[in-house]
Order: C-alpha cells, then structure tokens, then sequence
C-alpha cells in the first residue's frame, strides 16, 4: 500500500553479459539488482534504499537452475526461487535438508517470488538459507565482466546487510559439494510464528567414521545471533574425534553459544538468543547425529 | 422435522461468490470519475505546539489541487460519546497542538497518490516540543503534562459500579488474593486499511461518503458533527467491508478530510491510509494496569471480589470510555459474586487511543480474573473446572442494577466440557496442561452515549409482484456474516427461500437507521427489527390466505416452504407468490411494505442477552525455549438458538485466532510514544500453521430478547482464548503470568522463577 514515490532509472539484461556490461557501466553509481524484489521492494517503499538505478534480471536466460551431478554436487542459479529449491526432486533425495529449510521460509507465496541468491545478497543476519549453506561447505560464484571468484558461504556475508559482492559484481551460483558417506545434517530455526525470521537456526553437519563411531568431520552454521550468520568454529572442534554422546554434545552446543554475539531487539534479548542457538545446535546436533548412523 | 426451514441450517454465505470472484467491491477499489488522492501529513513529536505551518512550497507543486491545514477546515469536534459534548475531542487537523505521533496537520489532494505524497515532503511545519505522558500511572500525576487542557489530570472518563458490602465480605472471607497485572495493547489488524471517498455536490450543497466503516450513521452522525452540516444532507454508503475487529466505529480523519478536500476542489477525493498509518494512527485494544482482589470460602465459593483498571486511554476517546465501563461488567461474568466492587479510570495520554476492539470489554479483565481464579483454585485445593461451576450462575440471575441473565447455559456447558474433556483427552503427558476460562458476553449493548434519536436498529422490507423482496436496512455486514443472517431471518418469517431476497444494505439515504456492527447487535437488534417488519408482511399475506380459504378466525397460519397453509392441516393453503399478488391487488397496486424496529427497554444497564460458554485449551511448553504451543482447543458454547451454524463456527474460529494472538504474540511495544513494529515483519500475526485444532459444541438455548431466540456469536469467545492458554501453562508447569503476550523468553523467565521457588522451598523442608 506504501507506495515507491523516489524516481530511479530501470534497467533490464537479457543475457549474464548484458547484465555484467551494465554492472560494469554503472559501477559508480547507486544502483541495485532486482531479481524476485521480495526485499527491496520493501526497503524501497520505506525508503530505507533509493537507488538511482535499478537493474532487473529477471529476464536473464540460463540463471533459472537447480541441477545436479554425483561429481561437482547441486549447482543453484541466481535467478532459482525459493520455492523451486524447495520442490526440486533432487534437493528432496540428496539435500533434504534444503528443503526443510526452504518449508519454513515465509510463506509460499514470497517464496514463488523470493530466489535463494537474493536472500544472501540482503544479508539480513537471520537468512535462513546460510546456515544449511554453511554447515553443507557450500561456495558462492562472484562473476564480474571477464571475472569470477569464489566465495565459501560463511565469508559471504560481511556485515549487517553487506556482502563480499563489490561494485560491479554480481552473485550467480550456489555449489554445494556432494555429501561425502556416513554423513547427516540438520537444520532448524526457531520463531514463535511458523516462517518468520530466526530468533536463531542453527545447521549442523556430521560425518562419522566406517564404523559410524567417531566422528570425522562436523560443520556447525547459526543464523540470527550476530551481524552476519556464522560458522561456530570451536563448537565444531569439540565434536571431531569423538564418539558423540549428549554430554559431548551439550558440550558442542555451549562452545556455539559462546561464539555467538547476537543482538536485542523487541523479540527477544541478546542473552535468550545465545542461549536459544545453544539449544538449538544441540539439538539439531543429534537428529544430525542420527541421519549419520543411518546415512 | 425441525421448527425452522432456514434457521440454524448451515448456509453458505450470501456474499461468498462475490467475494472469492473479486467481484464483491470494497471502497478501497473504487474510483469515480476525475477522483483525486489525498493524503495527510503527521506529526512526528507526540506532544508539540503547532507555531506556523508553510503550504506554499506544496501547492505549487504540479498535479496538486489544494493543500488544507486545520485553518481551512469548518472545525467541528467530533466523537461516539456525543451526549457528553466535551467527549467530542478528534478533529480533522490538529489547530493548536498535536497530541500523538501522527496526529494529522495538514492534508492535500492531488491528480496522483505519489504527487500527494510527494507534496507532503514541501509542507514545513514548525513545531514546539511539549513534555508528553505515555503512561496512564504517570499522567494521573500532578505534574504530569496535559494532554487536553480542559480535561485536569487528563481523567478521560471514570467508572464506579458497586453493589453489596464488599468491605464486610472480604472481612469474613476464607481466603483472599491480590493479583496486580500489566495487559499489552493489540492492534486489530483488518486486511482493508481504513479508506474513504467522499464526493461533494457544490449545486445541492450534498455530500456522499463511501467507507469502509461498522456504522454507517455513526460516520453519518460525526460528518455532520465535524463539517457542520446537516446530518441529512450527508449520505453514507458502506460497500463490503475487509474486516472490522472492532477497529472501524469511529469516524476517522480519511473520511472527514476527504470530504473537506472535495468541498474545496469540487471533485471527489480518496484517501486511503498505508499499513504503517493503520498501524501507528488507528484505534488499538488499550493497555491498561488491572488490580484484582478476590475473595472465596474455603469452598471455593466467591463472596467478594474488587477490581481497579486504569486505561491508557490515548489522545482522543473514540469507544474507548465505553471499553472502561464494559471492563467493570465482564469480569464479573458469567459468576455469581454476592459483593462487588469496580474503579477503573481511562486516561488521557500521548499516544494513539485506544478503542472497542472485538470483545471489548471483556478481553483484558478476563485475562486477570481467570488465571487469578486458576491460582486461588490451586490454593485451595479444588478442581480448575469445578471451581468454575460452584461460581457459575443459573438463569435469572440478576447483578443488583447492571444486568439479568434470561436464558443462561452456563451450567449445562460446564457439564458437557467435564464429560468431553475426559473422553478427548484421557492422557496429558510431561509439559502439558489444560487450561479453561469461563465466559459471557452481551448481544449488542443497551447503552446510548452516541445520542441517537432514532430506534437502535430498523429495517423496511418491499415485497414486489413476482414475490421477490427488498430488504433495506443500514446494518453493517463488515465480514461477521450478517448480510447472510439478515436473509435468513427474512426468508424464515416469510416463509420463502433466500433467493427470493435481495439486500439493501448498509446506506444512509435507502434505509432506516441502525447503529451498525460492534457489540455483537446485529443479529438480535436488526434480526428483531427485520423480524418486525416480516412479520407486518406476513399478517398481510395470512389476512389474505384466510379471506381466500373462508377459514375459521381460530385457525392459526403459518408461512413455510413458500406457502401459507393452517398449521394443523398443512393441505389447506395458498402459494406465496399468488398471495403476493393478490395481496397487491387489493391494495390498490402498491406492494406489501413492512417497517420493523427495536430499542431494548427494561433490559439493564448492558444488554438484552448473553452469550456465554466454557473454553478449555491443550497445551504444551518446551523448557527450555519457553516456546508455548497450544495444541487443541475445546468451545462448549450457549449461544441461544444459532442462526447460521456456518457462520457462527467462522466467527468463532476468528475469535479464538485473534484470542491466541492476544494471549501469545500480538503486542504494541513503544518508545516516547513511537510504534516499534508498524508492520507486519514486526508484528506476528498467528499464521495457518500456527493454528491448533478447534472443537466446538453447542447447548442451545432459547433467548426471548433475540430473533428465533438468537444470541451472538462473535466475540465471546475471543476473551477465553488467552487466559485458558495461560492456566494451561499454569497447570503444565507451574508458571505464573501478570500479562499477556506469552513471547518464549518471558515465559523461559516464569519457569526459571518457579523452578528457583520450588527449589527454595524443598531446601526449607530440608
């Protein structure tokens, strides 16, 4: 109902080159890429952003994707939305994980608008697809004109609402590596009204040894208890090398609360949200723990 | 067989094809011809002097047609407590002072909505901050600032009901807890923003206001208040309506500063508010401080109980002195209380006001008096549900001067509850309770501070010659379903189906007045006055039918299945349709009219009839993230004879969705009177999902005050909602609530409190 009154000048690419020659014209100026506007709509109607460009790319051929091989793993383009993440038969079989992510998401409605990549280019620090991305060890593809890097997802997020995406780039794949054996990963994130915004979620990966006894590896990603969401490195420490029990577990999880700095707001404290991402990562720990032993 | 052939039969309603087609308009779709967009400016200091306002910059802005501060408007007072003449405080601009953060100054109209708007950032306002009060408490003090000059320790309004001796009492009594709470504001939400389009007519002098209202005359009554005109040359149109909730009685500045803004361009103008303006400048349910003190016999029997309330009341009045009275009166239901004692003081402060939210009255005392109730009953060892059925009344029951309770199955629904309860839910396992609240609440209130000269609901109906019939009244359907009980009650009077109706509702210039939709009166005060005037109608036709069968003046009549025929020999009787036609006739070609009415006489202090009922919910707390879930919920509910068993589930579901917010996540959190969650990011709403399953039963019984002997059903049960959530808490683990809005982290707080008091206590024993 509130309505965008600032002028700004509209911008279409039609191929990731258009676009890259656009992004590398108007490096200098204000400007911002639209894909499903879930949330720069918004921030514009409230005039917390008044580009003077904005640059769609909606209409950008080949960026639409969730595909998959048992060799690079799930590639996801910048333009997939939420909702095709979610229903896509090949996150339901290899990353299920995903996709319990993706049901909690708002609503279905912002989620047949809203794409995965635009939700980590706003970088509110409760983003729920970071820390599955995280625990996962997913990357990120930067591409600029003539360039592209690589970015793990826990670097991705700079700051409240920044990025490493510098003027002139552009955020174009998700990879995620293939789940190596014996593993299990788990997400959930916690908020009194289903598909609202993290208090705090947690993901945590496991992989266990042949004998599903010790574990090898784990990769533990919060959300919503700092400016950005992060990867609880020393609460991983904790749980490599051991057998997991839940007192080892307790302990992972108050290793990750102490790694969080999470912030007050009008929904909860600082002090609930670090203790809340505790609980969590336990127990999201042990249903991780679980598909492990059964992977 | 059943008595009726279209009540209490599950009819869909009357309005639903136009609305799931997007047919249905609403006055945010409507647009007429060479429309402009008006928009307001707002304060953005609670409490400040105006010292000069510059328009020029806007005005000369292109696509703008007139900028107007308060100077230019005809500066009528208006308000919904008319009979108290200074309780008259909204205005359309703000002249002297503005009293609450988008407290409008100035308006403009424009060929566009985004030139409106635009034109609001050239406007310069100079203000001089004034001290502002936030807090009931603190404005009551003597040096609090005043937030209307004539209104001395901005007291908006006070309330005293007393009957028995309640000193005596609680000076005998066995047992006696004070409880202090602290209730939250809730906002209500309607999907439709409030919006308005107002067309003057310079030749006539005649002005047409479309809105989206619960009361067309009372937009009607206050135009006429604030433009100084006469109430007869304003006419009111409420197309349908997307939500109401209580938060649509008053007349708010979108429709009077569209009227005025059409007044000076001549053209019509629209002035709808964004979310943020819905949230941050329309009416809330009020916060307010409550102080219970209860008194029972070791029985658990109540022999005196006394309340305080003090209201944060807001900057202006609206219905909110109204909410203050009804406190006083809800809290007491549906219990016998032999001494009682009730204080509650609304006060006047910087913020936006607060209003007559669904169920008002009743949402926030109950909250108190029932998890009160829950902890005296823990005290004294008795039973939650069978404390509230040594308490609850039998019918007749009159509170001394306030209110009589005519049909009443309250006691029978606490009998149903306690059997149902244990076949549902045999097992409750670990963190799991179940909690119950006891409940009533009025069929449209009795009370006339609106100063309406006119009966409180009327209706004209206009049979034509194929045997269709216009129905006419201004009752509101704003949602609850009313056009479709209006239809049912017609059609069953006359016997014929709902086809044959068609409506006429809700518009000043066509019909009879009625006071519109809040209070839950629309189905007994227009069901009565509908009644009337079918029944007119019906003697017609049975006037006719007896000359046309040379039947014995003994027989009796009756109109069913679209035929009037002897009741005891169904055979002998004539078709409605020739009747009607035969009926014309003899009346010199005109067709039947019939003109019904009712106002309440002999009634109390509060309402004709009431519903009332028992909620019990299931729910379950996690420990250690305090989050609360509440699982089932159960309704056993006297709701008198259900008109619409379709429309009455809806409302009820409605209730306890807007209860469980109420009781859960709704909330209105403020700095120095700015809102800190205008919108919907920030203030949760329960979604699908988060809705428990809903069970409900009815004890019918037969109200003489209503229509087929019809009571509401459309906002008792909101009240239960909150309070049975929290004794379900109480019972599961123990933790105790003073507020609502049982967010995870104050209810993780309330376990740790318990669990340090059970640990200090078993460290005693030892």
């Amino acid at each position: 109902m509130k309505t965008i009154i600032t002028d700004f000048n509209y911008l279409a690419a039609k191929t990731l080159d258009e676009a890259l020659d656009l992004l590398c014209k108007h490096k200098d100026d204000d400007y911002r890429i639209i894909a499903g506007g879930q949330s720069l709509n918004t921030a514009m109607k409230h005039r917390l952003l008044t580009p003077e460009y904005i640059l769609d790319i909606k209409g950008v051929a080949d960026l639409d994707y969730v595909r998959f091989d048992e060799k690079e793993g799930l590639k996801i383009g910048a333009l997939a939305t939420h909702r095709s993440v979610e229903l896509s038969p090949v996150v339901r079989e290899k990353y299920e994980v995903l996709r319990e992510m993706e049901e909690n998401v708002a609503s279905i409605e912002t989620r047949n608008w809203g794409t995965l990549m635009g939700d980590l280019c706003n970088a509110d620090p409760a983003v729920d697809p970071a820390p599955p991305l995280i625990a996962l060890d997913a990357e990120i593809t930067v591409s600029a004109k003539g360039e592209e890097r690589t970015v793990p997802a826990e670097e991705f997020a700079v700051d409240f609402f920044e990025t490493v995406v510098q003027p002139g780039e552009m955020a174009t794949e998700i990879r995620v590596p293939p789940l190596p054996p014996n593993t299990g990963v788990h997400f959930m994130k916690y908020s009194q009204i289903h598909g609202d915004y993290a208090l705090a979620s947690a993901s945590v990966l496991i992989t266990l040894d042949a004998a599903k006894e010790q574990c090898v590896n784990a990769r533990i990603g919060l959300g919503g208890v700092g400016v950005t969401p992060i990867r609880a490195k020393k609460a991983e420490e904790v749980l490599k090398g051991k057998k997991i029990t839940d007192e080892v577990l307790a302990e992972a999880a108050r290793v990750a609360s102490e790694e969080t700095s999470p912030i007050s707001g009008i929904e909860a404290s600082a002090d609930y949200k670090r203790e809340l991402a505790g609980t969590l990562v336990r127990r999201v720990g042990k249903e991780a723990l679980e598909r492990a032993r059964r992977a | 067989m059943s008595e009726y052939s279209i009540i209490g039969k599950p009819t869909p309603n009357v309005d639903g094809p136009a609305k799931v087609t997007g047919e249905a308009r609403y006055t945010i779709d409507m647009t007429l011809p060479h429309m402009l967009y008006g928009k307001l400016l707002r304060s953005p200091y609670p409490h400040a002097r105006i010292l000069s306002i510059d328009t020029s910059a806007a005005e000369k802005l292109p696509g703008v047609k007139a900028v107007i501060t308060g100077k230019d408007t005809p500066g009528g007072k208006w308000g919904l407590w008319r009979r108290f003449r200074e309780l008259s405080d909204q205005q359309a601009l703000a002249t002297d002072k503005v009293r609450f953060i988008g407290d409008p100054v100035a308006a403009v109209a424009a060929t566009t909505e985004e030139i409106a708007e635009r034109a609001l950032d050239l406007i310069e306002v100079d203000y001089e901050p004034l001290p502002a009060v936030f807090d009931p408490i603190e404005a009551i003090k003597d040096d609090a600032p005043m937030v209307h000059e004539d209104f001395p320790s901005n007291i908006n309004a006070t309330r005293h009901i007393e009957w028995g001796d309640v000193d005596a009492a609680f000076a005998k009594a066995d047992y006696i807890r004070e409880d202090r709470f602290v209730l939250e504001a809730a906002h209500p939400c309607a999907m439709e923003v409030h919006n308005s389009l107002a067309s003057y007519d310079k030749g006539t002098g005649r002005l047409t206001v479309w809105t989206s209202t619960g009361s067309p005359y009372f937009v009607q009554q206050n135009l006429a208040d604030a433009l100084k005109m006469r109430e007869g040359d304003i006419r009111v149109i409420k197309p349908h309506v997307g939500g109401h909730f209580g938060g649509k009685n008053s007349t708010m500045p979108d429709s009077v500063n569209a009227a005025i803004l059409s007044m000076k361009t001549g053209r019509p103008v629209k002035i709808v508010f964004n979310r943020d303006e819905e949230f941050t400048t329309t009416e809330h349910r009020t916060a307010q401080h409550m102080a219970l003190k209860l008194g029972l016999k070791k029985n658990g029997e109540i022999v005196a109980f006394e309340v305080k309330a003090m209201t944060n009341g807001g900057a202006y009045t609206g219905l909110g002195a109204t909410t203050l009275y009804l406190t006083g009166t809800f809290i007491t239901m549906p219990y016998k209380i032999p001494n009682y004692r009730y204080d509650g003081v609304r006060t006047y402060t910087n913020i936006v006001w607060g209003t007559s939210i669904r169920g008002f009255g009743s949402v926030p005392g109950k909250y108190c008096s029932e998890t009160q109730l829950d902890r005296a009953a823990k005290d004294l060892g008795i039973d939650p549900l069978e404390i509230r059925r040594i308490n609850a009344v039998a019918p007749g029951y009159t509170a001394p001067g306030q209110y009589t309770f005519e049909s009443c199955g309250i006691q029978p629904c606490i009998e149903k509850m306690a059997v149902r309860v244990k076949e549902k839910w045999p097992k409750i396992e670990q963190d799991e309770g179940i909690g119950y609240c006891a409940f009533a609440y009025m069929t449209g209130g009795i009370f006339n501070w609106i100063d309406t000269p006119y009966a409180y609901s009327s209706a004209h109906i206009k049979v034509n010659w194929d045997g269709t019939v216009d129905l006419y009244s201004q009752a509101a359907d704003v949602g609850q379903g009313h056009n479709t009980v209006a239809a049912m009650i017609c059609a069953e009077e006359l016997g014929i189906g709902l086809d044959d109706i068609r409506l006429h509702m809700g518009d000043t210039a066509h019909a009879y007045t009625d006071l519109g939709a809040w209070g839950s009166r629309e189905t007994l005060m227009n069901g009565n006055a509908i009644k009337d005037a079918a029944a007119q109608v019906k003697q017609k036709l049975i006037d006719i039918a007896r000359m046309k069968l040379g039947e014995n003046i003994a027989y009796d009549f009756v109109a069913r299945d679209k035929r009037v025929f002897l009741e005891l020999r169904p055979e002998r009787g004539v078709s409605y349709y020739d009747l009607v036609k035969d009926a014309i006739r003899h009346n010199d070609g005109v067709p039947l009219t019939g003109t019904g009415h009712y106002t309440p006489h002999n009634k109390g202090m509060i309402s004709p009839a009431y519903a009332m009922g028992i909620m019990a919910i299931k729910a379950k707390v996690d420990r250690e993230t305090g989050h609360v879930t509440a699982q089932d919920v159960l309704v056993v509910h006297d709701s008198g004879q259900i008109i619409n068993p379709l429309g009455a589930r809806g409302q009820t579901e409605g209730c306890i969705h807007m209860g469980l917010g109420y009781g859960l996540c709704e909330e209105m959190p403020m700095d120095q009177g700015m809102l800190l969650n205008p919108e919907f990011v920030d203030y949760k709403i329960l979604r699908t999902r988060d809705m428990p399953e809903i069970e409900i039963m009815h004890v019918p019984t037969y109200e003489p005050n209503g229509p087929f002997g019809a009571k509401e059903a459309a906002e008792a049960t909101i009240a239960p909602a909150a309070p049975s959530l929290a004794n379900a808490i109480y019972q599961a683990c123990g933790a105790e609530f003073f507020s609502n809005v049982l967010k995870p982290e104050k209810v993780l707080k309330a376990i740790r409190a318990k669990e340090a008091q059970n640990n200090a206590t078993s460290q005693a024993k030892k």
